[in-house]
């Protein structure tokens, strides 16, 4: 008992000034972390949360099961489609552009000003994006009067249209692919001289060094490159709103649509709307993260 | 016919030659390591050993082949790198294999062969690693059996041990010799550390400015320069100025102390002023041994090596440097002392100036 | 050597022809408003718009309220988590990730779902609102904010530096504002210049906020005018481009990886 008491009062005083110092220090992020959770945490859990509720607040499965409807899924479809598409197309292209930058025996110059270029057509998004692509390719755009004018070919006739799915696909492209340069002009960077010296002197020919080396090692970044480009047109919302004024039902026009109060339907479907973006998003970003780590892990 | 000879090889990057007229004859199962400062022209000529560059003039020839504009990938030369150059995305035995695989060898052969490569670097049983979970020097021993699972008629090693610690490159330097004799591969190693050419070479190629300036054993080299250069690079080197005094009698005057050559001092006139070269641990104390020179010169310095004390005296304007054998019992001077120092007339060279 | 040549010139060539054709055909509709003749009517009127000059002012106050709030909160954060809480940093960074999780359009929606009713009513009044669309930007922009000043601080490496000026006897004001923001100075003019961009054509958390923002007015007149917007999307092309432009020159020779931001 007695010898409890006295490893007691020789603990406190160390355990005293530890714990404190703890406290002190986490309390010095107290305002980043306020931040987080009134602007983003509780915003979105209320979104989940209001996912499985029904409008009086019980606990419900049905907004759930409700997203399982053929015009819901039509939403979900379409823009899973178009993120797929301007991913992998962009990706390729991307990918090619800055294999040739980087690899492909061209000037310096030409790299820096890719890399620049590159740099301010990722940020050009938005509402002035679709309105360059208007004035370009609309139906009296200057590619299209050009065309029209110069070859007596006009794209409308043969089926093109700006304001439809591949219209604004083509215009993703145009933030995808510089997306894509930027992210892969660091990872063939990365790719280091001796080890297609290293190959060659196995035996191993051009051809075989992709194979075998070059291409796995670049795999994780194609990849996690690949999925930040989904992400960043799955979530594009003012490009596609601007362009086609929300007669292409992509999936974040559903939901402007249903907080513009345009559409007279259980608002807690809606939410639920949001938490199916917010999971696809989720996996999105946690696969790039994984991917990235291994990457990280094999180059260090 | 040597088993890999090097033809008046030149290399030019513009108006800038590398290498120039480069001729060198390596016997089978020889160990020749180039050995010079950085920019000295060693890695370009084992880098078109290895065809990675093609030589501007001249010939490469292996086995009375020659390679000189046969592509890297169809050379049968190892070759490993100073950054290890492991290829991160496979595993230790794959990387190990990576040669057997892309000739198209069964995997029943490759196997066998990575485990008996495995074995040579005393790495059994780490053929699922992958390279990032090695250590540097681990890294090092997978490279070089990687270079030798293929069989490559001759080995290249581009300075292998400099991004290593100073303890495993001994070590590790000790098993390629042991490796390299026990395959009996015709090898070059080049390096900039003459410790590490003079310890495991058959013959060492001392190189500068894009020429060789010596080819001989570590021994000849070490003890018998021809140039400056050599003299220089390999070993410390003390410099002194003298004056000639004596051309028959091979006397020469350093600080108005005469001192005698047995090298001869053929067109040298009286009077001239000359550079004489001594290594430091030809000079002792007078209070020791007696050699026929001597000299006082007073301590500036003492430095203390591990098993050799580098002392470092001056007489005049020369400064230079003896060393000692350590023991408990030395007896060091002060600094400020004046010491009698000495050396023998064959310890005295005469260096004529490299091209 | 010269088939590889072609390829790379033909790809880097295609990139090209797929940049600069939009802004070219851009800039050319743009000047087309008088028929037969090229002018500088699109761009006459959209100055002469009370509503361009008054949404750009409006864009242009929140992006630097945006950028100060956010720079105030984000880099004392990212300083102590060098400093004082390395075990913090994962916390913090995913945090700072999760932007990307949540789009604009989401952020959005949760924000009107809380803050429209009590007990934080921020959207009744046009103040209020206004705090919480800068809050949104801070978010939008947080993962590029906090990657700059993330990569300054690791550059400088604070916690060396900042002892180093503790044993010279510094105290903690002398060693932020002497010390650590002169040395992030790239870094922060770079998040700073980004973040302009952003905010300057968000259009997404704006609109639905309903607030009068440059990016809901470039809408609304893409809505009734063919050649204004164009000449709207060439000024704010040229934004972008001046936003960028700085980034690099301010950084150049650091090690810097292109800006991945914008708002879809």
């Amino acid at each position: 008992m007695s010898q409890a008491v006295r490893i007691e009062t020789r603990g406190a005083p160390l355990a005293r000034p530890v714990t404190r110092k703890i406290s002190w220090a986490w309390l010095g992020l107290a305002p980043f972390f306020l931040f987080a959770i009134l602007f983003l945490l509780w915003p979105s859990s209320s979104l989940i949360i209001g996912g499985f509720q029904d409008p009086t607040g019980n606990f419900t499965l049905k907004n759930i099961s409700d997203l399982f409807t053929p015009s819901i899924l039509n939403s979900y479809g379409l823009s899973i489609q178009i993120s797929a598409v301007t991913a992998i197309a962009g990706a390729l292209f991307g990918f090619l552009l800055a294999y040739a930058a980087i690899l492909g025996g061209l000037p310096r110059w030409i790299r820096t000003a890719l890399m620049t270029l590159c740099g301010v057509a990722s940020n050009f998004a938005g509402v002035p994006l679709a309105f360059a692509f208007i004035a370009t390719l609309g139906r009296t755009g200057f590619l299209t009067a050009f065309l029209r004018n110069t070859f007596g070919f006009d794209p409308y006739q043969v089926g093109f249209n700006l304001y439809n799915f591949w219209g604004l696909a083509l215009t993703y492209m145009y933030f995808q692919f510089p997306l894509m340069v930027l992210i892969m002009a660091p990872a063939l960077d990365g790719l280091k001289h001796e080890w297609r010296e290293a190959s060659e002197n196995l035996g191993a020919n051009s051809w075989q060094y992709w194979r075998y080396i070059a291409l796995p090692i670049l795999l994780p970044s194609l990849l996690g490159a690949m999925i930040l480009l989904f992400g960043n047109a799955f979530g594009a919302y003012a490009t596609a709103y601007a362009l086609t004024g929300g007669t292409l039902n992509l999936i974040t026009i559903s939901i402007g649509q249903q907080i513009a109060g345009n559409v007279l339907y259980n608002p807690n479907l809606g939410y639920a709307l949001a938490l199916g973006m917010i999971v696809i998003m989720a996996v999105c970003i946690g696969g790039y993260t994984w991917l990235q780590s291994r990457t990280a892990r094999w180059l260090r | 016919m040597a088993f890999l000879e090097l033809t008046n090889v030149r290399k030019s990057f513009g108006q800038v030659n590398a290498v120039e007229s480069f001729n060198l004859k390596v016997e089978r199962g020889e160990l020749v390591s180039f050995l010079g400062p950085s920019g000295c022209g060693k890695t370009t000529t084992l880098r078109m050993i290895a065809g990675f560059e093609l030589p501007t003039a001249g010939s490469v020839q292996i086995n009375g082949a020659d390679l000189t504009y046969v592509p890297p990938n169809k050379r049968n030369v190892g070759m490993v790198f100073q950054s290890y150059a492991l290829f991160p995305n496979m595993t230790v035995a794959d990387n190990i294999g990576f040669g057997l695989r892309i000739a198209k060898k069964p995997a029943r052969e490759i196997k066998p062969r990575v485990e008996e490569m495995l074995a040579l670097i005393h790495m059994p049983g780490l053929g699922n690693r992958y390279p990032y979970q090695l250590s540097g020097g681990q890294q090092q021993r997978v490279a070089l059996a990687r270079a030798l699972a293929f069989s490559p008629q001759v080995l290249l090693l581009d300075e292998p041990l400099s991004a290593l610690d100073a303890k495993i490159r001994v070590s590790l330097r000790g098993e390629i010799r042991s490796i390299q004799q026990k395959l009996g591969i015709t090898t070059i190693y080049v390096t900039h550390d003459q410790e590490e050419a003079l310890s495991l070479s058959d013959r060492v190629v001392v190189m500068n400015n894009g020429h060789i300036e010596q080819v001989g054993a570590p021994f000849e080299i070490y003890n018998f320069p021809t140039t400056e250069f050599v003299a220089q690079f390999v070993g410390t080197l003390n410099t002194l100025s003298a004056q000639v005094q004596d051309v028959g009698d091979k006397r020469l005057v350093v600080d108005g102390q005469a001192i005698k050559s047995a090298h001869a001092l053929e067109g040298a006139r009286v009077g001239e002023k000359v550079s004489i070269s001594i290594r430091p641990e030809r000079i002792s104390f007078y209070s020791e041994v007696q050699k026929v020179n001597r000299m006082e010169c007073a301590v500036e310095n003492i430095a203390f090596l591990g098993s050799i004390v580098r002392i470092q005296v001056r007489t005049g304007a020369n400064v230079f440097y003896m060393d000692t054998f350590n023991n408990p019992f030395l007896e060091l001077p002060k600094l400020g002392d004046k010491v009698q120092i000495t050396f023998s007339a064959e310890a005295v060279l005469v260096l004529r100036q490299s091209a | 050597m010269k088939k590889t040549n072609f390829w790379a010139w033909l790809w880097i060539v295609l990139g090209a022809v797929y940049f600069f054709l939009p802004l070219y055909g851009t800039l050319d509709f743009s000047l087309r408003e008088q028929r037969g003749i090229l002018s500088l009517l699109a761009y006459q009127n959209v100055l002469n718009d009370p509503h361009f000059r008054n949404s750009f002012a409006f864009s242009a106050t929140m992006a630097a309220a945006t950028i100060v709030i956010g720079l105030l909160l984000i880099v004392p954060t990212a300083y102590w988590v060098h400093l004082r809480l390395p075990q913090a940093r994962p916390i913090v960074e995913f945090i700072t990730l999760l932007p990307f999780v949540v789009p604009a359009i989401v952020l959005v929606f949760g924000f009107i779902r809380i803050y429209s009713g009590p007990p934080l009513a921020l959207t009744n009044s046009a103040e209020t609102t206004n705090i919480l669309l800068m809050f949104g930007y801070i978010v939008v922009a947080l993962p590029y904010t906090y990657r700059s000043v993330d990569a300054g601080l690791r550059a400088i490496d604070v916690r060396t530096l900042t002892e180093a000026a503790q044993s010279l006897g510094a105290g903690w004001f002398t060693v932020l504002f002497r010390i650590i923001f002169p040395n992030l100075r790239v870094a922060l003019l770079s998040s700073a210049f980004l973040t302009f961009a952003i905010v300057v054509g968000e259009f997404t958390l704006a609109n639905l906020l309903n607030r009068p923002a440059f990016g809901p007015y470039m809408v609304l007149l893409g809505q009734d005018r063919a050649y204004e917007p164009a000449a709207l999307s060439i000024m704010s092309f040229a934004l972008t481009w001046a936003a960028i432009g700085l980034i690099q020159w301010f950084s150049r020779g650091a090690q810097g990886q292109g800006q991945l931001a914008g708002t879809r």
